[in-house]
């Protein structure tokens, strides 16, 4: 080896030390280290190879933290608008005050409205790493919610993981599995839990062991690149796909028949009202066909194996069925041949695919687990996410992509469908509850429970109106263009922001959301740099970045557990506080600090072990929470903390595979035809107008999942294509396009610098590649270049989210022709009733333009930057 | 002696370009420049079209004709063949530039110095500390992050590549991860028929 | 497969063909100023005008080290170009070059002023001063194709043709300003001479280029550029019609015009630079891998 340079250039080698933390870039909590330099400058940030979650590997978001830490235009310290004026690019000419003025104003504003009616207060705060921040509304009174968080990534995903897994989100188990399917998701390729470690995973299970991926999308998606098989597929009728699989399944056999009839309640009768048909004492019915009787669940004389699937039978008078036949009805509607025509998919390649991927489940075989337990082994899985949940139908949606997993025995087996907690809080806790008759509780309220229902409605969102599901924000616009047929009783006057755009997130009319904000009193945005947010707050409070900060949390990291701790690498750079700090200060000044610390101790469970909580009447600082934290979960101070960066460890087995053990999981959610009845009660009782209850979708609560379309399908024909947006490795989960670093990679790919439009089908249309156009859906439009490619389904068209920036007072965020989200729908039609999720795809039109309109001709958007780089012919390297 | 090389793995690779960060922290580069690219290949008719991602970075070349041109002497080879750039005898003629058939030789402009990353001219503190080590208008290249090799490090590139795309050794031992990969899965170099002998190869 | 389905990466991230710009137009002035200059200097020595080899070593000795120093990324550092001559024909041109404008300089001084010293027009120490200034004219005519064609990347310029096509487009040049320059006896023979090295020069961009078309995809690429693009117009309007076929017409037509002479020169000149230009331009790297089974790269 040469000897070490003396006065080395390379920045990780300079003479400085190493900090353990853990990565903000995205919501997810890889580990890192940071290099400080004796100077205190932070010259390199790499992953930290302890954490067995992402190895030392980092995304390039996490490579690109230093670019965020001295962003020019980094908020420095408070200050106020001084620009009444308000809109979208306009400066507000900001005035620096101290921060006495700035929270004492800002405590002034929301008590103000407080004290009025907290509904008026609308909090716009999300961040998974810090959920007692989140939380932080609880403290005073409000179930407001404004910002996007869920809708457009999980929204009915996550009640459905808690009914069927009764975690938050899940995977595919990467370690064993050997099938992976890939449907509108990016796990393993592009997005979603832990990318930089998801990544990983995956990447070692198809080198090492040759895992099989099948990518079914719309788009030649990263995962479809690497796929050994990409199936394109109609926007929004993944659902179908699906249930055509689970045809395949039934209909040929395939099922893991042991699995369904031990292990869930397939076998439970059904009665004509989709209950299960129980006795006097509420006991349910299965069907024991060997003696040839119904006996109650928990007959000991009952053999599981002997446990009825299909056919009708009759208890005690009621005609009935066990819940795999009733499924097995439906599928009957819903085969490769019947679905082809709107999924786009040949009837073959459902077949073959089902075969295959049952072929590969391996059913009956099983593994010895390092905890010497016996489980089944099934390395096949369906991955879904984002792209193919985000529907109207979006509960029975979800449940169609499980069941597929369900049929043949995977769920939470080794190789299989696992389900991924949020955070456990303490080692030991486990997150599966008994629940009726033998089965698994379903836990829909994986981000909390969901406000009481009230009529008129206490939040402008309706939540109280999705008893089941998580906030809808998008129904705020509900409440604001129909106050009289919503029942709004109050005008929200105040939004409370932090670490969150719901400019750029929400989807609906650009127009009217902004007027919405527009409309408000006063907002105050706690944040760290422009975004097109803060172009409306009246008041900046700037807070420390995540390399100046604390923080401890585990947050549905895939595979691993434990606890990744954030520290400070450097002294803040400019005049900024914590979050906590900058909460706590607001809470005193309004009287609401004892409030919020019980807001706290409940949200990070800190009840859990008494000697954590936070007391009344203290102001508990960042460093003091994230203490709490990591001794809530293994009683390690913050001293080892600071040390180690994290207390993660692989997933304990016992929590990992089957941690439902002797309890039948939710093949059937009758809790969904429970809510149903009791909801349209709900609306009688509270005298709901019969308008909105003749309109409201009770419908979306279904057990099973069913053959209906999503409406997006009946929308007007001179939409001839499907719109679907999209994001990469460089993107996902956060805000990183004023970054240039992150700039530099996105906007060189093809993908991410044009609207994506099938090459046959653009000459179809007589377009070519280049070629300006309006994209119209029936309810917004924008404009954009095409961009022609053979990856993308004919009917489709793809804008990637790097073409969703709008005017901001960031000087380094490059516009593009609008929003994608403003061709998205608000309404209930396109609402789940189950869930609050809307529809996330659309139809549109394309008109060619001869130029583009006045507004993008300034030479700063994302299109003039494209050109420079496909164009260049410079002097030297930059070529 | 030993002969450091490198195996892109393009079953792996995702195309997520972390590397191409990862360097750029590493050796503060400035705007614009990139001693490692992920490039992405579309080809094949709907819907049997394919993608792939390809890395790419200096080869490293055994026969290095950036060397054999160069008039100063500033491009060398290293003892463990990782070929170097010694910025104080750069001229930059960019005769290497024009040399390599690998298109993987930069100049530092002086522009990009003074307009800092973010454009405005104003430089950040990691800029600072950072770009004394390039003399504007010199031709760099990627050196195997040849410092961290020094202190038994992979490069930045290898380190941080969330899918193991990256294979990084010593080609003279066979049991080396890259040693191994290249004969296991028939690794190729890019471009053989330039003759230039590159010490980086690719697998399917 | 089309130029136009080819793809050209520019600055972006996809797999294909990326322009050379690292050798633009001051390097194109530089060449251009050393090889006309040197060839007027070598045809001006072998006529024995001294007007010409002055004329010929001013570009020499003033346009190239200006437009390489404008080129070059630090130029107070460019003395080290010369340190290399073992194996860059950068540093065997530089000591080439100085050479030539030292041994040229003397030469020119001597003929001119060295029969005050002693020094007559046919003695050894004149002789010996043309066979250096000769010889490293030469050379200066030579090296920068040989400076081109040294490496593969560039597929166009790896060629043989360009050395030669360097000599003879100086000597072209030479021949076609000494026409104007120099008064002498040998006028018809300058006027075949002209007249054959413009042949020669349109034979050389024939034999690159057929090469070239039939040559690697690289190559191949390149010459579709020049042909198929808008440098078409450039090349063809300039190089072949300006700088061969004008200055042919009219030399065959009417030798003994002045005027013809000088208009015959400005574009043979102009034809000349431009190809200087054309040749940095199309030069392409070709794409580093593909793994497309179709190969459109071809």
């Amino acid at each position: 080896m040469a000897t070490p340079n003396p006065n080395p250039t390379a920045n990780s080698i300079k003479s400085g030390k190493w900090i353990r933390s853990t990565c903000k870039m995205c919501l997810h909590t890889c580990s890192n280290m940071i290099h400080v330099t004796d100077d205190g400058v932070i010259n390199k940030i790499e992953g930290d190879p302890t954490n067995p979650s992402n190895a030392g590997k980092l995304c390039p978001k996490g490579n690109s933290g230093i670019m965020r830490h001295y962003d020019p235009e980094r908020f420095k310290q408070p200050m106020k608008r001084t620009n009444p004026e308000k809109g979208p690019g306009v400066d507000p000419m900001w005035e620096p005050i101290s921060w006495e003025e700035a929270l004492e104003t800002t405590a002034r504003e929301i008590k103000k409205s407080v004290d009025e009616d907290p509904r008026k207060v609308l909090p716009s705060i999300e961040d998974f790493q810090k959920m007692h921040i989140w939380n932080w509304p609880m403290a005073i009174g409000t179930t407001n919610f404004f910002q996007s968080g869920g809708t457009m990534c999980g929204g009915a995903y996550h009640p459905l993981n808690g009914y069927v897994h009764s975690t938050f989100g899940a995977v595919n188990d990467a370690p064993y599995c050997n099938f992976w399917l890939s449907n509108g998701a990016g796990d393993g390729f592009s997005s979603h839990l832990h990318a930089a470690a998801q990544s990983h995973w995956v990447a070692k299970a198809r080198v090492e062991r040759g895992m099989k991926v099948v990518t079914v999308e719309p788009r030649m998606s990263i995962a479809a690149a690497k796929a050994e098989e990409w199936v394109p597929i109609r926007p929004a009728t993944d659902r179908h796909f699906a249930m055509a699989m689970s045809y395949v399944l039934v209909e040929e056999g395939l099922c893991d028949y042991e699995f369904l009839r031990k292990d869930t309640n397939a076998p439970y009768l059904v009665g004509p009202e989709e209950k299960f048909v129980r006795n006097a004492d509420g006991q349910m019915y299965v069907w024991d066909s060997s003696d040839n009787r119904a006996k109650l669940w928990n007959d000991e004389s009952i053999d599981n194996e002997n446990l009825a699937l299909d056919g009708t039978y009759e208890v005690e008078g009621i005609q009935c069925r066990p819940a795999f036949q009733v499924y097995r009805d439906t599928l009957a509607e819903t085969s490769p041949e019947k679905t082809a025509e709107l999924t786009t998919i040949p009837p073959d390649t459902v077949r073959r695919i089902a075969r295959d991927f049952a072929k590969a489940a391996t059913i009956g075989s099983t593994i010895k687990l390092d905890d010497g337990r016996t489980v089944p082994l099934r390395p096949a899985a369906y991955n879904y996410y984002r792209g193919a949940q985000g529907r109207k139908t979006g509960m029975q949606t979800n449940q169609a992509f499980q069941l597929v997993n369900m049929l043949i025995g995977n769920i939470d087996h080794p190789g299989g469908r696992i389900g991924v907690t949020l955070t456990d809080q303490c080692v030991d806790n486990n997150h599966c509850f008994p629940g009726e008759c033998g089965q698994m509780l379903g836990t829909p309220h994986q981000l909390g429970p969901m406000p009481p229902f009230a009529w008129p409605p206490n939040e402008y969102h309706l939540g109280g109106m999705f008893p089941v599901g998580v906030h809808p924000p998008h129904l705020n616009m509900l409440s604001y263009t129909e106050p009289e047929k919503w029942g709004s009783t109050f005008t929200p006057d105040v939004i409370v922001n932090c670490h969150s755009n719901p400019v750029w997130s929400i989807q609906g009319p650009r127009d009217k959301w902004l007027e919405f904000i527009k409309s408000m009193r006063f907002i105050v945005c706690v944040d760290i740099i422009p975004t097109e947010m803060t172009d409306f707050a009246d008041i900046i409070l700037p807070s420390h970045d995540y390399l100046e900060s604390y923080n401890a949390t585990m947050i549905e990291p895939p595979h691993t557990e434990g606890i990744c701790f954030r520290q400070p690498a450097t002294e803040p750079l400019y005049d900024t506080k914590s979050e906590e700090d900058i909460f706590n200060e607001i809470s005193d000044r309004m009287g609401v600090l004892d409030n919020y610390n019980e807001v706290i101790n409940i949200i990070l469970g800190f009840h859990q072990k008494e000697h954590l909580m936070l007391q009344p009447g203290i102001k508990y600082d960042e460093k003091e929470i994230a203490e709490r934290v990591g001794k809530l979960w293994n009683d390690k101070p913050i001293e080892w903390y600071m040390e180690h960066g994290h207390s993660s460890t692989e997933r304990r087995l016992d929590k990992k595979y089957r941690p439902w053990e002797g309890m039948r999981l939710n093949f059937y959610i009758e809790d969904l035809v429970t809510e149903r009845e009791k909801l349209k009660a709900t609306f009688k009782e509270h005298n709901v107008p019969q308008e909105i209850y003749d309109e409201w979708p009770f419908d979306d609560y279904q057990p099973l999942p069913t053959s209906v379309l999503d409406p997006i399908h009946l929308e007007p024909e001179e939409y001839d294509l499907y719109g679907i947006t999209f994001k990469d490795i460089q993107m996902n989960f956060g805000e990183s396009l004023s970054n240039p670093w992150i700039k530099d990679i996105t906007y060189r790919d093809p993908v991410h610098s044009g609207l994506l439009l099938n090459t046959q089908t653009a000459e179809k249309k007589g377009l070519v590649d280049g070629d300006i156009v309006l994209v119209e859906s029936p309810h917004g439009k924008l404009y954009g270049r095409v961009r022609t490619t053979q990856g993308m389904h004919h009917e489709t068209l793809g804008v990637s989210n790097s073409l969703s920036r709008t005017k901001t007072e960031s000087r380094s965020v490059l516009t593009a022709g609008g929003h994608y989200n403003d061709l998205l729908p608000y309404d209930m039609t396109n609402t789940d009733g189950a869930t609050g999720q809307p529809e996330t795809s659309c139809r549109v039109k394309l008109t060619k333009l001869d130029d583009w309109p006045d507004f993008l001709k300034d030479g700063m958007s994302v299109y003039s930057f494209v050109n420079d780089l496909e164009n260049k012919r410079g002097k030297g390297g930059q070529h | 002696m030993a002969r450091m090389g490198m195996v892109f793995d393009l079953k792996a690779c995702i195309g997520c370009n972390a590397c191409v960060i990862g360097c750029k922290q590493e050796n503060s580069l400035p705007d614009g420049v990139f001693f490692t690219k992920t490039l992405s290949e579309e080809y094949g008719v709907y819907p049997a079209a394919n993608r792939v991602y390809i890395p790419t970075i200096c080869n490293q070349c055994e026969d290095a004709p950036c060397e054999k041109v160069c008039p100063t002497g500033a491009t060398y080879t290293r003892e463990d063949g990782i070929v170097m750039v010694d910025d104080a005898k750069c001229i930059g003629c960019s005769t290497c530039a024009v040399a390599c058939p690998y298109d993987m030789r930069t100049q530092m402009e002086a522009e990009s110095f003074l307009n800092g990353l973010f454009g405005d001219g104003e430089l950040t503190p990691f800029e600072e500390q950072g770009y004394g080590r390039y003399t504007p208008g010199t031709v760099h290249k990627c050196d195997f992050c040849s410092q961290r090799v020094d202190v038994g490090l992979d490069p930045a590139c290898v380190v941080t590549c969330p899918t193991n795309a990256r294979i990084f050794g010593d080609l003279d031992d066979p049991e080396s991860a890259p040693a191994k990969m290249i004969v296991e899965r028939k690794g190729r170099p890019p471009l053989p028929e330039k003759n230039t002998k590159p010490k980086v190869f690719y697998v399917n | 497969m089309a130029i136009a389905d080819k793809v050209f990466s520019g600055d972006t991230f996809k797999v294909g063909y990326r322009f050379q710009r690292h050798w633009d137009n001051s390097m194109a002035y530089a060449f251009f100023c050393a090889e006309a200059g040197a060839g007027l200097f070598f045809v001006s020595m072998l006529l024995g005008s001294v007007p010409g080899m002055i004329i010929g070593l001013i570009p020499v000795a003033t346009g190239k080290p200006y437009f390489h120093l404008s080129h070059m990324g630090v130029p107070a550092r460019s003395w080290r170009a010369a340190l290399r001559p073992d194996r860059s024909w950068i540093s065997r041109g530089l000591l080439g070059l100085s050479a030539l404008i030292g041994f040229g300089g003397l030469l020119v001084l001597c003929l001119m002023f060295g029969s005050q010293f002693g020094v007559e027009a046919n003695s050894a120490a004149i002789t010996i001063l043309k066979l250096l200034a000769g010889g490293f004219a030469l050379m200066t005519m030579t090296y920068q194709g040989f400076a081109m064609s040294h490496s593969s990347a560039i597929a166009i310029w790896n060629s043989a043709v360009l050395p030669l096509s360097s000599f003879i487009y100086s000597l072209a040049a030479g021949v076609t300003i000494a026409r104007l320059v120099v008064s002498s006896a040998e006028s018809a023979t300058l006027v075949d001479a002209q007249l054959l090295l413009l042949l020669s020069v349109g034979i050389m961009h024939l034999m690159l280029l057929h090469a070239a078309w039939h040559g690697t995809p690289g190559a191949r690429t390149s010459t579709e550029l020049l042909l198929q693009t808008n440098y078409a117009k450039w090349f063809w309007g300039l190089t072949v019609a300006a700088g061969i076929v004008l200055p042919a017409l009219l030399v065959w037509v009417a030798p003994t015009s002045m005027v013809a002479s000088i208009v015959a020169c400005a574009g043979m000149l102009v034809g000349f630079m431009a190809w200087r230009i054309l040749i940095f331009k199309i030069g392409l790297y070709e794409p580093i891998l593909s793994m497309n089974p179709f190969n459109p790269m071809q």
